[in-house]
């Protein structure tokens, strides 16, 4: 299955996070890339030592907001003012007081929505039934890090992790 | 070290393993007969409430009390009701989270659970006011043959936006923030039919360092614009009635009176369901008498500031000398027809939970119970008091009449409590309670992140 196809790598087991963002440190520091780290909790640290760039959510949610927000704005102006103009209590077609109510909610609900959607899409996110994880215990007590190598250097990055304090270690084909 | 000082917010001899045996539990094994007992209470609630509902679609509004010139009754106090209710589960979950208030991990989920279900039940009740509940989507701006349009300078209108985005906003804040557990769950579940259905929803997550990055940003930018939407939410509700120009309703002080009145009844409501839950799901090393502790003060803070408001609204009624406000604020809530709800309301929001400046009565079980199930009753009145009174005396006096519900209306408001309370136990049936990612997060860290930083340095 295309899905769970990876190439040849090292799968480690921590048991506690210090020791894996210690392990990620000392792999790196051998010129291996591509490193994965597992956790069942966000752990603080672990994006900046894999070098991950700054999540490009926060962009999202901002233009989103102010997308949705003048589309809100330009909605309520066009029915109130253009395309029936209804004289409420004499007041201006264009009330933009009573607009902004409106306008921010629809700035909310677009930039809310789209967020979520980004996180699916960034995470390649869907709904899976026969989902197998790599290790069922990666989502509960366990710390995994997963090191693509090549064949032959499988050895020598499994002695790295164990020295490292990894509990468990193993390769995937 | 001053470090220290702040207290760990859970037991230090938690494991991770630990954590996630004792909060999947309640999935995993057999529902016992309590919670069978309270989803058949619920349930035959719902049932009172699906009767009602049924014979007053067929029937019409007329059913319920309302008369000239009290057009607005009880639904549209329900309504405030459910939805001020909800605003605790946004504040514990985006507002809390803003300000690092770690013991939030505690309550996130149930309250945030709470809030999406509240939502529901206040959405039925403007539908059902409505009276002509199958034309409802006239509500929403789409083209029509008649070319006309909602109009959006009507609080109304606002109200239709805020509710539904509110509604969909907490949904996916909470669905989002269910992911990981709900994949902690399709891991550790024997049943291979049961991992199949929590594989569904977990999106395949596998909680790489990438999932999680993405996961926290989104998370915290969740946080930011909830904070503003619930801030917003209840200040449009209160604009229904503060733009109008009704005595007793057009107050300028609405808005935060509203929203600190919402944050107050939705934290009794917290309080009520999370001293059944913890009991029935054994979660009291989660749900820790600390944390009651830490609601009741918001409680205290928040009848504190309600208390201000109605002091506010009656000097401000007696310093215009405006013969109308004063018949309103002061005396038709306090000395005349309904005098019985004003007092009702002033004892329940502002003097019984003046008992929570005791420490021990923090800390009771018994008394957190009474207070919550009082501050609930109360903030149900205060509703009543406002929309119900404001109304039933207008200016012209031949149209004074005395309000009071029919069945129909209480039978209406049983039927939410039971659609909310079914709800509530299907939702601890099925989910983590608690949120297993955000408490593991918190164990490992118990003090704080300045004491990371703190290390870091050394």
């Amino acid at each position: 299955m295309p899905s769970s196809y990876h190439p040849p790598a090292v799968l480690a087991l921590f048991l506690d996070p210090s020791s894996l963002l210690n392990a990620i440190k000392a792999v790196r520091e051998k010129g291996y890339r591509g490193l994965d780290a597992y956790t069942p909790y966000p752990v603080h640290g672990i994006a900046e030592a894999l070098g991950l760039k700054i999540s490009w959510m926060p962009r999202v949610t901002k233009t989103m907001f102010f997308v949705g927000a003048g589309l809100g704005f330009t909605f309520e102006a066009w029915t109130m003012a253009w395309a029936w103009p209804l004289n409420i209590a004499g007041k201006p077609f264009i009330s933009v007081p009573a607009y902004m109510p409106v306008t921010f909610e629809s700035g909310i609900l677009i930039a809310g929505i789209s967020t979520f959607i980004a996180v699916f899409v960034a995470g390649r996110l869907r709904p899976a039934p026969n989902f197998e994880p790599l290790d069922r215990r990666l989502t509960n007590d366990r710390f995994g890090l997963y090191v693509p190598v090549r064949p032959y250097e499988s050895g020598n990055v499994q002695s790295l992790l164990k020295e490292m304090g990894a509990v468990e270690v193993r390769d995937l084909a | 070290m001053a470090l220290t000082a702040e207290p760990p917010i859970y037991r230090s001899d938690f494991t991770l393993t630990q954590v996630n045996k004792d909060i999947s539990a309640a999935i995993f094994r057999k529902p016992n007969a309590w919670w069978w007992g309270g989803l058949l209470v619920a349930l035959g609630m719902l049932g009172i409430g699906s009767y009602v509902v049924w014979v007053q679609l067929h029937v019409g509004l007329g059913l319920l009390g309302l008369k000239r010139p009290v057009m607005w009754g009880t639904y549209i106090t329900d309504f405030v009701f459910w939805v001020g209710i909800a605003h605790a589960g946004t504040l514990i979950s985006a507002i809390l989270f803003l300000f690092r208030q770690r013991w939030r991990t505690a309550i996130n989920r149930s309250a945030e659970a709470m809030t999406i279900f509240s939502v529901i039940c206040a959405g039925m009740f403007p539908l059902l006011h409505i009276g002509r509940t199958l034309i409802a989507y006239w509500l929403i701006p789409y083209p029509n043959t008649r070319h006309l349009w909602v109009n959006f300078r009507s609080p109304l209108i606002w109200d239709v936006f805020a509710v539904s985005t509110y509604a969909t906003i907490s949904l996916l804040f909470w669905y989002q923030g269910m992911i990981p557990d709900l994949a902690t769950i399709r891991d550790m579940h024997p049943k291979p039919l049961a991992r199949k259905i929590y594989g569904i929803f977990a999106q395949r997550w596998k909680g790489t360092a990438r999932d999680w990055h993405h996961y926290e940003a989104a998370y915290g930018l969740f946080a930011a614009i909830c904070t503003p939407l619930v801030l917003s939410v209840h200040s449009v509700v209160s604009s229904d009635f503060a733009v109008s120009s009704v005595p007793g309703w057009h107050d300028t002080i609405f808005p935060p009176y509203f929203v600190a009145g919402a944050i107050f009844s939705g934290f009794a409501m917290v309080i009520t369901v999370l001293t059944i839950t913890r009991k029935a799901f054994s979660l009291e090393d989660y749900i820790t008498i600390d944390h009651m502790e830490l609601m009741a003060k918001i409680i205290l803070a928040t009848s504190m500031m309600v208390s201000y408001a109605y002091l506010v609204e009656i000097f401000m009624a007696w310093y215009s000398e405006s013969p109308f406000d004063t018949h309103i604020y002061i005396w038709i809530r306090f000395f005349g027809p309904y005098a019985w709800a004003g007092w009702l309301t002033v004892f329940c929001n502002c003097i019984a939970p003046l008992i929570f400046w005791f420490r021990w009565a923090r800390r009771n079980l018994v008394t957190l119970f009474i207070l919550s199930i009082i501050v609930n009753i109360g903030m149900w009145f205060e509703r009543y008091v406002i929309i119900v009174t404001s109304l039933a005396q207008d200016y012209l006096p031949t149209n004074w009449r005395y309000f009071a519900p029919t069945v129909w209306d209480i039978g209406t408001f049983i039927g939410s409590l039971g659609l909310f309370f079914t709800l509530f136990m299907l939702f601890a049936r099925y989910v983590p309670v608690v949120a297993i990612a955000e408490v593991k997060s918190v164990l490992a860290e118990p003090v704080g992140e300045r004491a990371l930083l703190e290390e870091s340095r050394a």
